[in-house]
């Protein structure tokens, strides 16, 4: 993504301030931190934020978005720039291929598979090979986004009891539960999917697509930015499903992570901290990409992603969601 | 790339300079800044200081290091924590 600049992450609660044009974090149980106003890309609350108009006139200055997740890490909103890189006619072209039913269910029917993909490739090839054959026939026969969905959900469910059979006692799904999350796992899983929502919105954002038109998801869905929720589907398995796996199997999640509650779950402030740690050094992490012929990090897979996105859009190029190719 | 910022001004004109950094970069001890700047972003931070300084009199220095480089820092006594982007 352009710019020198950095993501900033919030895991304690705190308030913040506007000083001498610049940023100040306020907070309870430790010193304030001064953030210089350049050097901020965007800012993830993880925590209960305070902020005035003066912080907002400064923010929206240095055209830097606030994204706030809730108290049990499910995206709570954002606090969005006035749009920078605008143009109607993407903004019409994208609306001219989502109106017509046969090209927004051919891009539904290639996200739809790059993400079960995604999912197989993470968490088994082997046992998730008979679903995903049954899943890629379901998406040849579907006539609706809503059918798409459908048999999304079922090949999500056998990869979530594949998930378990991985996982230790404690941290098992038992199915997917959200709002809150009901057992460990879940909350884990809650967390990083908000934080990806939040980084593609921030991709988004960058490109003049609108990002209420979508092509799998329902238009403005949840009050959520709906094409975002398109783009991130793919994006989820790489951070969430591959994080949770790989920290469970290098015994790096402990129990003192979680705040855990006869009927809901949610990360500790030790947990929370240890978790962004890690979503952050993940988003960065390179690989080589094949066209580009360079180093990318996966942050900027999601910007590239949006980007190959908008192009369909416009010149009709074709369009190949994002898939795990190492 | 990473840059080290000190400088040294009249005691007087210190709030400015001290103000201007901040916009920029990290304070990590009373004179000295540091952080990740882009070749545009220095040179806007260049015209910034210039403005609030009197270059006859004070003195700015800014060490640069080569693009993916980043300065090992060795801290001895009551140092401030290093700057993170996770608070």
């Amino acid at each position: 993504m352009p710019a020198a600049a950095r993501t900033y992450w919030l895991t304690s609660p705190c308030r913040i301030r506007r000083k001498d044009e610049s940023l100040i974090i306020e907070r309870d149980n430790a010193a304030n931190v001064h953030v210089p106003v350049t050097d901020v890309r965007d800012i993830v609350a993880c925590a209960e934020t305070d902020l005035n108009t003066s912080v907002v006139a400064l923010l929206n200055r240095h055209r830097i978005n606030v994204h706030l997740l809730s108290y049990y890490g499910d995206y709570a909103g954002s606090l969005l720039t006035s749009e920078t890189s605008t143009s109607g006619e993407t903004v019409l072209a994208q609306a001219r291929v989502a109106q017509d039913p046969h090209t927004s269910l051919a891009i539904a029917r290639s996200i739809v598979d790059a993400c079960a993909f995604n999912v197989r490739r993470v968490v088994d090839r082997k046992l998730l090979n008979r679903p995903y054959t049954v899943l890629q026939e379901s998406i040849k026969n579907s006539t609706s986004q809503a059918h798409l969905m459908g048999a999304e959900g079922t090949f999500r469910r056998s990869a979530w009891e594949v998930i378990d059979t991985k996982l230790p006692d404690w941290l098992q799904l038992g199915g997917r539960s959200r709002r809150p999350p009901k057992n460990a796992g879940n909350a884990f899983i809650s967390y990083v999917n908000g934080i990806t929502y939040a980084r593609v919105l921030t991709a988004v954002r960058l490109t003049p697509l609108h990002s209420g038109i979508a092509f799998l998801h329902g238009t403005m869905e949840r009050q959520r930015h709906s094409l975002v929720l398109d783009l991130s589907e793919m994006f989820k398995p790489l951070m969430a499903e591959r994080l949770l796996l790989r920290m469970a199997g290098r015994n790096q999640l402990k129990e003192h992570h979680f705040d855990r509650d006869t009927n809901q779950a949610m990360l500790s402030d030790a947990g929370r901290k240890f978790v962004v740690q890690a979503v952050r050094d993940e988003f960065a992490v390179t690989v080589a990409h094949r066209t580009l012929g360079r180093n990318v990090a996966y942050d900027e897979l999601l910007y590239l992603d949006a980007l190959a996105l908008t192009r369909h859009c416009l010149e009709g190029a074709a369009y190949k969601p994002f898939r795990i190719w190492w | 790339m990473y840059v080290v910022v000190v400088y040294d001004t009249l005691a007087e004109r210190n709030p400015k300079i001290l103000r201007t950094c901040r916009k920029y970069l990290h304070h990590v001890q009373r004179s000295v800044f540091e952080g990740q700047l882009s070749d545009a972003q220095l040179r806007r931070f260049q015209a910034d200081v210039e403005n609030v300084l009197d270059l006859g009199y004070d003195s700015v220095l800014v060490y640069t290091f080569p693009p993916g480089a980043s300065p090992q820092r060795l801290e001895w006594g009551a140092v401030e924590p290093a700057p993170t982007d996770i608070l």
